[in-house]
This record gives C-alpha cells, structure tokens and sequence, in this order.
C-alpha cells in the first residue's frame, strides 16, 4: 500500500461501512505512525473535526503518533504474564513498551510488533506458531461449541461442512425465525460476553425494533485479562461464528453484520479476512445468503487497543467513528445501535453456540449442564496452574473439579492460594470459596463475585494478594475511559492506595477510604468498568487482610 | 395506573413532559439535585454522577439528568444513602486538583463546583494523591485563560463548543486519569478552529477556563455590578451584561436568556469592549482641512461637507459614482433610511450593508 496517496486511501474507504479504524490502521502501516497529514486527509474525507479526531488517536494504544510509534515492540505485562517474568522480558527488547492483557495467557508471553505477533519467555526465544487448541475434556464429558473444534482442518469450508457445519442453518432455514427464536429461548441460551443477557430476548427486541438496516455485531475484542475463549474459537472454529451470525441475521432480519476484534489478535484477522472473503464467494454472505434477495453481509473492523470498546456501547462508537466513551443507557442497542439502528451486539462464544443448539435442541443443550443447570460455557484458565487452557465446563461444576482434575492442579509442591473470576472484574476467590464454589452464576455471586466471560486466573502460596490485586487495579485505571468521575478518579486513588504511594499506607484509615471509594464507584460508575473493578479491592480486603496489611497494625477492618 | 403523564418527586406528585428526565423536571419543581457536568443547553452527558437519585424498583441509584421519566415512577433525591455517594463522589473530585481559590470573575459559572461543595458542606482533606489536568501557561492567546490545573473532565467546554459553537476546536486527549483537554493537535488555541467565542470559558465550573480579558481588573477592589444591554456590534442583537467596577467597564458576559443568543457571543461581543473607554477613540466628527488633515468638526459642518462631496461626485461622475455601505450595527430601520437615501440622491442602486459579506 506504500505507494497510495492520503486521497487513495480515504477514497477507497470514504464510501465503506464503518471507515474510520480501517483507515487509521492503514496509513498507521503505511507511514509507521499517524502523520498529522494523514488525519488532514481523513478529516477532509470522513468528515470528522480534526480535534475529535486527534483526541481518539490518542484514545488508543495502538495507534501512535509518534514517528516510528508502531516500530516499538510491545510486550503483554497483564497479570499472568507478570507471573511469567513480562518485565524481564520489557527490560530486555530494545525500546519495549507494556501493553495490557492480549489473550494468549495459555502460551509464553505475546509480543506484538508491527501488527506481528510473536510469543516467548526471553528476547533470543520469540516465535511465530498459531494459538493452542483447548485441552480434551476428560472422558464422558459432552461438549457444546468446542464439540467439534479439534477436528482436523475444522477451520477450513470444507472442513467445517464435513463435521456438521451449518445444519443448525439448515434447520432455521427449513422452518422460521420464531421457530428459531423459540428453541433458543428454550435452551436458556444467555450471553457469554459477561453480562448474560437472554439471547432470544435479546434478538426478538431486534426483530420488533422499527429501522433499517439491522445489525448483527460480533463483539470479538475480548480484552478481559485472562480471557481468551474467543481467540480460540475464531482461530479454530471461524465458520461456527459466521455460521451464528447468520443465524441472528435470520432471526432478526439483519442485512449488515460486523465483526469487531482486538487488534492483538493479528493472526486471527488475516485468517477471518480469508474466511470472509470466501464466504461471500460461495454465497455463503451477501445478497442471497439467507435465502433469494435475502442478503447478509459481514464486514470486519480492527479494535485498536481499548478494554472500553468491549463495552457494547463504546464499541458501536468506535465502529462508527466517535469518541470510544459508552453511550447513555437506554436506548438500548437494540433499538439505537449502530448508527441508530437495531443492532444485536452479541459475544463469539454465544454465537458459536447457537447452531448446535438449533440443530441439536433445546433439550440436548440444557442437559449439558450439572443438575437444574442449564449448558455450558468456556473458561479460560491461566496462571500457577499446570495444565492451562480454554475448557467448555458444564454449568455448575464445582471450581475444584476444574483446577484440580481437569486442569491438573497447581505447579509441584503449592497450594492454590486464591483465583479471580470474570477475569478480573470479579475480584478475588480464597481457597475456602474454591472448595465450595460451583461455576454458575448464582453460586458465584453468592460469594459477591460473578462468572463474566469465564476468565480465570489462578495464584499460588508463593504469590502476593496485595500485588495481584495491584497489578489488576493498575489495568482498570489505565483502561478506564474517563468518561464518568467515579471511576476516573476511582481506579487511580485505589491504585495510589494499593502500590502505597498516596493517601494512609494501611490500618483503619486506608480501609475506609479504600470502601469509600469503592462504594461510589460500585454505586454510581456509569458502566460496568468503574462498577467491577472495586471487587479487587473489596475481595482483598474481605479474604486477604494479610495482605493488605491493617492486621498488622491491629486494626479492625469492619 | 393513572392516564396522566405524572410521577412521583420525593413523595408529592409532579406531572412531566414526554421525554423529560428526572433532572429537568425536578429542575422544574425547584429542586436543584447536584450536578457538575451539566448544562441545560448541552445533551446529557452522564459523566460526573453527582446527580444520582433512586428509583424505585432499580437497585443501583441512576444518573438522573440522563434519566428519562415514565409514568408513576418513584424517585428520591436525597436519601441518606446517595447524599452519602455524592458527598464522597465530590471530595474525591476535590482531590485531583491542587487546592486553589480562583476569583469568581473567571467566568460565568466559574465558582459552580466550590458553592456546591459549601452547599454540600464537603471540605477537602480526604483522598490523597496525584492530581489530573495540567495547565498550559504557554498557551498566550489574549483571550483565554488555560489553567487545567482546575479542570475536573467534565468536558462542557468540549461539548459546548462542539454542540453550540459548531467550532469544534476542543478534543479530550488520553483517557482515565490522564485525560486532558486539548486544541486541535494539541497545540495553542490560536492554531485550531478556535473562534474565540468564549462558550467554554462560561461554562466552565472550575475557573479552569478564565476571561484573560476581565482577569486584567482582578485587583480593582469596587464590587463588580452587572447592566443588561445589548451588543452594539451587529444586527443580530445578542443579550450581554456588562461588567463594570466603580466607572471602569471591566468585561462582557453572555446573557444565558438572551433571546437572539441564549448565551452565545462571537469573539466582538465577548472580548472586544476596551474601544468604549479608550484614549483614541472618536468623540466628535472629523473633516480634512486644506492640508488633508484631520481635524475635529461639529455634526452640523461634518454633515454638509459629506452633503456637498456626495452631490458634487454625482454632478461630476454621474449617478453610478456613489456607493453607499450601511453599518452591520444599524438597525432595520436607519438601515432602510440608508437605502431611501441612496436612491432619492443618486438614482443607483448601489447600496450594501458590512453584514452581508
Ligand atoms: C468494560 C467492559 C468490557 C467488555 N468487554 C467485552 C468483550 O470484550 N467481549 C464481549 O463479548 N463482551 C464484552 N462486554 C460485554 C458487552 O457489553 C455486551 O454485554 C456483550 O457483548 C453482549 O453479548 P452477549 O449478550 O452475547 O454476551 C464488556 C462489558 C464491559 C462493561
Ligand atoms: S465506568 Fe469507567 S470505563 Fe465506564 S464509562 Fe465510567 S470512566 Fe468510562
Ligand atoms: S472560545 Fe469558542 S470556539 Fe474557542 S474553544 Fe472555546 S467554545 Fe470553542
Ligand atoms: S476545562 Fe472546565 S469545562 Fe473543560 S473539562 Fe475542564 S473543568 Fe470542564
Ligand atoms: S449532571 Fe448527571 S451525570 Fe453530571
């Protein structure tokens, strides 16, 4: 592309769905970093003032404006590659900067450069190779979205049709989108992007809403730390996903879909450039893919490095150019969602689960689950455990029987000392919860914590509770947006409190401010940033009063 | 279920607008719930929380200014428990700023967030530690003070000059905690799209954004007392109260309920007032005399000697010689005088008016 001119390049995406990110990405290739010409051309062309357009670059990790910016290798420092050594790691590449959690927590540590992704523990040891399978379950455990995913070439079309692929499809398009709604409201199908919102619900709002078109989004920007499901699911399962989404399409009748993924996973993206590219060739998208002039097509669209844009609502911003901040809420996405349309934003995991189920039942989907559970979901579990990796559990299965016996339990001679849930936004477990917990969300949040996206991340007796509640605090203050003050100034006063460097170091003091500031952030937090991130400090207080240091000073916390 | 458009405001019935939020009608009703990014001629924003109330049937408090009202709804705006959230919410917005009285002059809304905390009874003190915006003191434009030492992020000046001003020369750099406000390519506001029209200086809550041209008459220690006029600049007729101390004009406010301008100005209105009390100006007519210089007439020779160069040039050059241009601050009327005069003298139709161009 070197050779294209700022005016070939905003002109071949001027008229595109959702231009902006792409054509940031791509004078970012082009010239190393963002030139102030190039945000002249696309102001001119996309018609965005030059100052919103300046502060959203500077918004994102990913983009820089500095000269060479995009040169600079950038090393995962999240929490379980500070485990691994990530700042051993910093200090020894050349001009290496940290970057946050990129969901490769079941490999070495990730470092991406020049839209590269390479993995290793040392600077001689980076390699390139794709990202793990997830383990085998063990024996006699049934499986919903990984069921078919170790099947060899599954990731390929033909692959994918000779295991099964698109019969749940062929199904919904043999009968009609209320049959289709109907079986999925009868399996409990519930959204595996954190929030577990109805599915069905969630699709029939769209079908209702009144606007054209409707909207399918695939939320892929999985930037939880220590999830990293939906990376293994698009690397080796891409055309269950597309499979999912057309099954929305149909559903709701959507004509337009996107799918929005992080930008730390660049393998992931040339592989679903690919997939996309032939499944409009075959007629699998576009203007007839559910059926004559029913068109359908998916677009894909590169995060650029933000937690935020997770967030459904900061996400449709960043699709359609505008300051990554969440919207106000309601409307709802539903019936305002991409530009004002009804738009389903849906997790990958959901939407990969969604053909076995049609093709299957709603029945088979909810006896996959542990006793009145109903279904599965994916964990991705990291950390000081010996066999780390995405597992498909069944809804309430007990916690140890994951860590212990499926996962193989901790490194030689250590106890588990704690995990935290919903990645890091549901704080701390101890090992008493552990023994007791079983993973679904009611049992969870019994214990003031929740399930989220099934991230797991898992601290031996060797490791600091007050450090690892640091290191998570310290990725919510640098991701918080900064749109609302709670949590803007929240996630950094408890960051100064936890790493000690502002306010009372510990005793009664430090806990009353930490609970204070928690208590607003938890209460008044605009989205679910702000409100989960001061489960880290609670938790730690709550079950690690070791670590936070009070006990010592023979205060009492309460 | 009642058929009316009616909820319930701290237990007495109030009826609402369709589509109205909880903060507006309270507003309405003369309940003034706490707030600090909110300005009534901007879209709710929803950032600084401090307008959180409870809902019946909703187990979080909610933002009420983003919060639109439905039928028979039950809100409270001053339970113990979001009176406790938002005495906390604003010592810590306390905390991110170095503790710093500005003057009031500053700007129209410039002691918004101290009088909230006075009335909150919310000193500062608790929250320690870092604090967020960075002034840009190398920033020397003549108008606009930019000391984000001050500045809570609660991007009103963004927005007003996004949404009101339609300038957009305002960007929100960074995020979180690190989050500055910023000109263009973050550069001076002179070399941005920056009209200087002063919207964000009076809306600011902090005094983070100053009138640099009212700040010049801080030490003068008369109160300063305010007279509602009119712009003379222009036809459009914005609304000002002018500022003075003792005899001495000292700056321009926008009228917020200015009919023609609902608080807006442009940069004439806002900043250029120092022509009023100004040793050079103008306070008689001036003629050239043989020599070709200017020199002080009364109206009466000013007016014949224009009288007879105007009828002169027309005799001499014919009608088309005379081109007559009526002031961009003449009323209607004077400016239609203009025009029957042109036309009675010389026949042509060569008449403009300065606003047009
Ligand atoms: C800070 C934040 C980050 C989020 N990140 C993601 C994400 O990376 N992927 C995702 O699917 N959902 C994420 N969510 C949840 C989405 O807002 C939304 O609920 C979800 O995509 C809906 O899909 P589902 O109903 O299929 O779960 C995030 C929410 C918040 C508050
Ligand atoms: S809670 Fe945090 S991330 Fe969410 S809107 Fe507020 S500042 Fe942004
Ligand atoms: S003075 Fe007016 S144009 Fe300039 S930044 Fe402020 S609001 Fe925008
Ligand atoms: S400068 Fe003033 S108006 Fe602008 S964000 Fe800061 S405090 Fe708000
Ligand atoms: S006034 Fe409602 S959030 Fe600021």
């Amino acid at each position: 592309m070197s050779h294209q001119s700022p005016e070939d390049l905003v002109g071949h995406w001027k008229g595109a769905e959702a231009p902006l990110l792409p054509l940031l990405h791509a004078f970012q290739e082009r010239d190393g970093y963002i030139r102030e010409q190039a945000l002249e051309a696309i102001s001119q062309g996309l018609r965005i003032p030059l100052a919103d357009l300046f502060a959203q670059v500077s918004f994102y990790h990913h983009l820089t404006l500095e000269p060479d910016g995009w040169d600079a290798p950038r090393v995962c420092d999240g929490p379980v590659c500070r485990q691994k050594g990530s700042k051993a790691l910093l200090n020894a590449l050349p001009g290496a900067r940290p970057m946050a959690c990129s969901g490769r927590c079941d490999d070495p540590i990730p470092v991406l450069r020049r839209g590269q992704l390479t993995v290793g523990l040392e600077a001689g040891g980076l390699q390139t190779r794709s990202s793990p399978l997830p383990p085998p379950p063990p024996d006699g455990v049934r499986e919903c979205v990984f069921a078919k995913i170790r099947e060899p070439d599954r990731a390929t079309l033909k692959g994918y049709r000779g295991t099964g692929g698109f019969r749940g499809l062929a199904w919904a398009l043999e009968a009609d989108p209320d049959a289709l709604l109907e079986r999925l409201d009868q399996s409990g199908l519930r959204g595996r992007g954190g929030a577990g919102f109805p599915t069905a619900a969630k699709w029939r709002a769209v079908r209702d809403a009144e606007g054209d078109p409707k909207v399918i989004v695939c939320n892929a920007d999985e930037g939880e730390p220590g999830c990293f499901k939906d990376r293994a699911l698009l690397d080796h399962d891409p055309w269950a996903v597309i499979e999912g989404m057309l099954c929305a399409a149909f559903a709701t009748g959507a004509s337009l879909g996107f799918i929005y993924l992080r930008y730390e996973y660049p393998e992931t993206y040339g592989l679903l450039e690919a997939v996309l590219e032939e499944a409009h060739r075959e007629g699998i998208l576009g203007e007839d893919a559910l059926g004559p002039g029913r068109a359908f097509h998916i677009h894909l669209r590169r995060g650029a490095g933000a937690y935020i844009c997770g967030e459904e609502t900061a996400l449709l911003n960043s699709l359609e150019g505008k300051h990554p901040f969440p919207r106000n809420r309601p409307p709802y996405p539903v019936t305002h969602g991409y530009r004002d349309k009804p738009t389903a934003v849906n997790n990958v995991e959901t939407l990969a689960s969604v053909p076995p189920i049609l093709h299957e039942g709603a029945e088979w989907y909810r006896g996959l689950g542990c006793g009145e559970h109903s279904g599965t979901k994916l964990i991705s579990l990291s950390g000081d455990i010996r066999r780390p990796g995405n597992y498909e559990v069944p809804l309430g299965l007990p916690l140890a029987t994951l860590l212990e016996d499926w996962a193989g339990g901790p490194p030689e001679g250590r106890r588990i000392q704690a995990v935290t849930m919903a990645g890091l936004s549901g704080g701390f477990l101890d090992a008493r919860d552990i023994a007791e917990v079983t993973l679904d969300d009611p049992s969870i949040r019994a214990r003031g914590s929740f399930l989220g996206a099934g991230g797991i991340i898992v601290y031996d007796d060797s490791r600091s509770m007050r450090d690892a509640a640091t290191d998570a605090m310290s990725f919510f203050a640098d991701e918080s947006c900064g749109k609302c003050f709670p949590c803007r100034i929240g996630t950094r006063r408890l960051l100064e409190r936890l790493e000690g460097s502002a306010g009372p170091t510990a005793g009664a003091e430090w806990v009353d401010e930490v609970k204070s500031i928690g208590e607003v952030m938890q209460q008044t937090s605009a989205c679910g940033l702000g409100q989960a991130a001061p489960l880290v400090t609670e938790s730690l207080i709550r079950r690690f009063s070791e670590d936070v240091g009070w006990k010592h000073e023979g205060a009492d916390p309460s | 279920m009642t058929t009316e458009n009616v909820f319930e405001l701290d237990g007495r019935p109030l009826r609402f607008e369709d589509g109205e939020t909880i903060f507006e009608a309270a507003r309405r009703a003369g309940t003034a719930i706490p707030s600090l990014c909110y300005d009534p001629r901007l879209n709710a924003f929803g950032g600084c929380r401090m307008c959180v109330v409870q809902v019946e049937g909703i187990a979080k408090p909610v933002a009420s200014c983003t919060t639109k009202i439905t039928r028979d709804m039950v809100v409270k705006t001053t339970t113990p428990k979001v009176e406790r959230l938002r005495k906390t919410l604003l010592e810590m917005v306390l905390s991110e700023n170095p503790d710093r009285q500005v003057s009031a002059d500053r700007g129209l809304a410039a002691s918004e967030m101290n009088d909230l905390a006075q009335r909150l009874g919310v000193r500062r003190g608790r929250f320690a530690g870092a604090t967020s915006g960075k002034s840009r003191p190398e920033d020397d434009n003549p108008f606009i003070l930019r000391d984000y030492d001050l500045c809570i992020s609660c991007y009103r000046c963004v927005r007003v000059c996004a949404e009101r001003e339609g300038d957009y020369a305002l960007g929100v750099k960074g995020r979180g905690f690190a989050t500055q406000i910023t000109a263009g390519f973050d550069r001076a506001l002179g070399d941005s799209t920056c009209t200087y029209c002063g919207q964000c200086v009076q809306t600011c809550p902090t005094g983070a954004l100053g009138d640099k041209q009212i700040m010049r008459f801080e030490s003068l220690s008369a109160a300063p007392e305010t007279t509602r006029t009119i712009c003379p600049y222009c036809g459009v007729g914005c609304s000002v109260d002018l500022v003075t101390k003792g005899d001495r004009l000292v700056g321009v406010r926008p009228a917020m309920d200015g009919p023609a301008n609902k608080g807006a100005l442009c940069v004439k209105g806002q900043f250029a007032y120092d022509f009023v009390q100004h040793a050079d100006r103008l306070k008689t007519p001036l003629v050239r005399n043989e020599a070709g210089e200017l020199t002080p007439a009364s109206w009466d020779e000013a007016l014949d000697r224009a009288a007879r160069g105007l009828t002169e040039s027309i005799a001499k050059h014919g009608r088309k010689s005379v081109y007559g241009v009526a002031s961009g601050r003449a009323p209607n009327e004077a400016a239609y005088a203009m025009q029957k005069l042109m036309r009675m003298l010389s026949g042509a139709h060569y008449i403009d008016n300065c606003s047009r161009a």
